[in-house]
């Protein structure tokens, strides 16, 4: 190319014919406008995601959207956006406030708030209707309530669903707000008041022997675990020389698993992880399968009918180490929610090792009148083998007859006590559990309950699964 | 291949036209049938099709010169009209539709202004001196730091005609980028320095207006225009310059945002359901107007949101959503994204052009992004328009100057360059 830069013709003042010259560059361009354009694209793509998304959070902001009601199986009223709350009796809503919700905005893993749009008159499709939409949903508020009142003064959480349907029956979580009386007053209300506790993870304590022992016949069958003996003299120093004790300072001497169950034996259950006839991979294969997040993986997290609770996490190093035993009986790192020991629970007592999937809204009326119910009753992925769980089921309920038949009375139950450790800003404490199902044909309830900074001499869990019990033998 | 439009052999010049009347009296229609058909929308439905009408005519007579851009400009335009007619009740919004004519006007101006590359590149004093008065008129006659020039029977932004002539700023020619100079063993190009002196003078001067807002268009501008210089003669693009250039863009963004005024860290920061009545009382009545509009809005005239300050201006995309439904307001945005679009189809076929077709393009999508984004809060709020969807008589001529660029872009080069690229053509085949 010939390149001219002065003169006085045309050409010279025009020296680069740039239509030929310039494809590239022009390309260039056109690549840079395309950028700019997919961009824009993608960015008006995601607005309208967000839009779809959080329309009824807007409406709900704005306050211009009417609100539908949430009834308990029997009709009686857990929420009405219709009229005022204060209409209602005293304290109406104040046992289920904090998992029930309401559409302040305050709380976000409730069950309105995760499902707000379906409540309301408003949709992103049809605008405002004229109607009021309702849902039915499983909760029997009695019962509800006489657990809430069972508790008292204690904080903690009683969560407990039918096992052969996933119909939720009961979910309290104290402190609990009350939504009548709105936030004015929020700066001074409890601590944990806006979060139902059910659905976030917390230490298990020897309810995690449970898990210890599905592992545990997972790996090594049945029969060969329920042989295995170990002793247990009040305390036991593992392969690396730490210490793990037992609750009964004069130990339980030469158990069986069974026994050992339901001496909830710290030692015995040290020595089972540290045996290697249970190699750690297996268990940490179970637990993974199980729904577990183990050694910081990260876990699935568990949803019903939108609200979210973090996967159970657990760390599996080394099976001789004081931590992974630990772990192993429940303390330390291990955390799980309610919710995921009550669905484990479900998987025992069906028999099957697969865990129902809880709901809570049985039908939905929208504002055009349409109703719609929930059909689908799904069940999760195998979590263990049918036989384990009937062996579970199994020691479980010899458990429950052997040491719980003053508390729980004449009901056909299995269960596993559990006392947590807690550690929290320098205050020790210990929080109670309590975890099983009820065999009754009438009332097939998988449950956990927790009683937080619990002493002597105060309200058990396991009295407090009586009432629950008992309170479910209404159900319809 | 074929680089414009020409009816007379494909006959889609009428089937176009057609079309931009039909969508427009489907619009009047609903309008129509939901306010009623007052004597205000009769009139809004004849200036429209009016317009219409005689925007065929024009476009018919000078086949040879119309481009997309035309076609979709007066789409643009009718839609825009009706949409700003219908805020809040059916009133014709003849201001809006006057600069809507003005602002087609200005498109077909700055087409011949800048259609030949040769003589725009030419002409780069006389940008530079327009910049100068631009910048001056700024200073001294926008009173205490505003960005407004108050005549009594109108107000004028030159900030906005800032950006045409920016953006001729920006875009060069290969042949000045070959004009390199010497500086005491240091090379550089003029043209280059030229652009970052003004790149730094906007900078200077939207900081003293307190006018941040329209920042990020500019600097998008100079951005690509840098691009297209540093790049303008090698094979393809270098992923490691584009990380470090990307780098770069990030960090002086992030510094931006540090030494931010007080006023822009509240609006970086700001809650606004927290403070709905507030700094967040736009954006939380946008979304909520949107939102309550759904997929197909209330029905034109009967949004509410026209109460809430700069609802025909800044948060016009929510507007248009209450009363026309959100994928109203979608189609319209990306109508607006088909002019410089347009440019892909029907490729520059200079590179001074394609600079020009890049800055426009930039202005346009970063304003869009400032406005819908801002106004829905998923970036800061900011006080620019959507371009031709905006009220405002100095955005909308602005635009349509902008939109003139586009055209030329689109459009035949000279006959002049054309005899080059075709001997260019016939040399190459006579040596094959």
């Amino acid at each position: 190319m010939k390149r001219q830069t002065d003169g006085k013709s045309r050409k010279a003042r025009n020296p680069i014919p740039l239509s030929v010259d310039a494809p590239r560059s022009v390309l260039r361009a056109g690549q840079a406008t395309s950028l700019l354009i997919v961009l824009f694209l993608a960015a008006l793509g995601y607005l309208t995601y967000t839009l779809l998304t959080e329309a009824s959070y807007y409406v709900a902001m704005s306050g211009t959207a009417d609100y539908g009601i949430v009834y308990d199986r029997t009709g009686d009223v857990l929420f009405d956006g219709s009229r005022p709350l204060e209409e209602y009796p005293e304290g109406q809503f104040a046992d289920v406030g904090n998992f029930i919700g309401d559409t302040s905005g305050q709380m976000s893993n409730t069950l309105i708030s995760r499902n707000l749009e379906d409540l309301t008159n408003y949709s992103f499709m049809l605008g405002m209707s004229q109607g009021n939409a309702s849902w039915e949903t499983t909760l029997l508020h009695s019962a509800n309530r006489a657990v809430f009142d069972a508790m008292g003064e204690k904080e903690g959480t009683v969560i407990a669903c039918n096992w052969k349907t996933g119909e939720l029956l009961v979910c309290v979580s104290k402190p609990c707000v009350d939504i009548a009386k709105g936030y004015d007053d929020l700066a001074n209300m409890p601590s944990g008041s806006l979060l139902c506790k059910a659905f976030y993870p917390m230490v298990p304590g020897s309810t995690q022997k449970v898990s210890t022992l599905i592992a545990a016949y997972e790996t090594c069958g049945i029969e060969q675990i329920n042989a295995m003996q170990y002793d247990c003299s009040g305390s036991w120093l593992n392969a690396k020389r730490q210490r793990i004790n037992c609750h009964k300072e004069q130990g339980h001497g030469t158990q069986t698993l069974v026994q050992a169950f339901a001496n909830s034996c710290n030692p015995y259950f040290a020595q089972l992880v540290q045996s290697e006839q249970l190699p750690l991979s297996r268990v940490i294969e179970t637990f993974t399968k199980m729904g577990y997040a183990v050694n910081g993986e990260k876990g699935k997290r568990l949803l019903m009918d939108g609200i979210t609770a973090s996967p159970a996490t657990v760390t599996l190093a080394d099976p001789k180490d004081f931590d992974t035993q630990w772990s192993c009986l429940g303390q330390g790192d291990t955390l799980i929610s309610p919710y995921q020991l009550m669905l484990w629970q479900t998987a025992v007592a069906s028999g099957t090792g697969k865990s129902v999937q809880p709901y809570v809204i049985a039908a939905k009326t929208d504002a055009e009148g349409n109703r719609t119910e929930q059909t689908v009753r799904q069940s999760s992925e195998q979590l263990f083998s049918a036989t384990t769980a009937q062996a579970v089921r199994d020691v479980m309920t010899q458990n429950a007859a052997a040491y719980y038949k003053d508390s729980l009375g004449d009901y056909v139950c299995g269960v596993k006590s559990g006392t947590a450790q807690i550690i929290d800003h320098g205050e020790e404490y210990e929080n109670s559990l309590l975890v099983g199902f009820s065999m009754q044909e009438t009332c097939p309830v998988a449950f956990c309950i927790l009683i937080e900074k619990r002493t002597a001499g105060e309200l058990t869990t396991a009295s407090l699964a009586k009432v629950l019990l008992d309170a479910l033998q209404d159900m319809t | 291949m074929s680089r414009t439009i020409d009816p007379r052999r494909s006959g889609s010049h009428p089937f176009l036209l057609l079309l931009i009347v039909a969508a427009h009296t489907a619009m009047l229609l609903t309008v129509g049938l939901t306010a009623g058909f007052t004597p205000e929308v009769m009139k809004l439905g004849c200036y429209v099709l009016a317009a219409d009408f005689v925007g065929s005519i024009v476009l018919q007579l000078v086949q040879r010169q119309a481009c997309t851009v035309d076609f979709v400009l007066l789409l643009v335009l009718g839609i825009s009209t009706i949409y700003q007619s219908c805020f809040g009740g059916a009133v014709f919004a003849m201001k809006h539709y006057l600069f809507g004519l003005m602002a087609f006007v200005m498109c077909q101006l700055s087409y011949l202004l800048v259609r030949n590359p040769y003589r725009a590149e030419r002409l780069k004093p006389l940008w530079y001196v327009l910049f100068g008065i631009l910048v001056l008129s700024i200073l001294l006659f926008t009173g205490s730091r505003g960005i407004w020039i108050d005549l009594g029977f109108i107000t004028i932004q030159p900030s906005e005609f800032v950006k045409p002539v920016f953006v001729l700023i920006c875009a060069s020619s290969m042949h000045t980028q070959l004009q390199k100079k010497e500086w005491k063993g240091l090379h550089y190009v003029p043209d280059n320095l030229g652009m970052l002196i003004c790149t730094g003078v906007i900078v200077c001067l939207q900081w003293w207006c307190r006018d941040l807002g329209s920042l990020p268009t500019f600097l998008a501008v100079a951005a690509f225009g840098l691009l297209l210089r540093l790049y303008y003669l090698r094979e393809k693009w270098s992923v490691r310059f584009m990380v470090v250039f990307g780098i770069c863009g990030a960090v002086l963004a992030v510094a931006a945002l540090k030494f931010a005024p007080a006023y822009v860290q509240d609006r970086l920061n700001v809650d606004i359901w927290a403070d709905m009545s507030g700094d967040g009382y736009q954006q939380c009545k946008a979304l909520t107007a949107i939102a309550e509009g759904g997929w197909f809005g209330k029905g034109a005239g009967n949004g509410t949101l026209h109460t809430v300050a700069a609802a025909n201006t800044d948060i016009v995309f929510a507007t248009i959503s209450e009363e026309w439904g959100l994928f109203s307001a979608l189609m319209a945005v990306i109508l607006v994204l088909f002019l410089p679009a347009a440019v892909l189809t029907v490729p520059p076929r200079s590179y001074y052009h394609a600079g020009l077709a890049v800055g426009v393009a930039a202005v346009f999508m970063v304003q869009m992004t400032l406005n819908i984004f801002g106004s829905c809060n998923l970036i800061p709020f900011t006080g620019v328009t959507i371009p031709f969807l905006s009220q405002g008589g100095s955005s909308m001529l602005a635009s349509g100057i902008l939109a003139g660029f586009l055209k030329a872009a689109q459009a035949p080069v000279l006959s002049s360059a054309e005899r080059s690229r075709k001997k260019a053509q016939g040399g190459r085949m006579q040596k094959a």
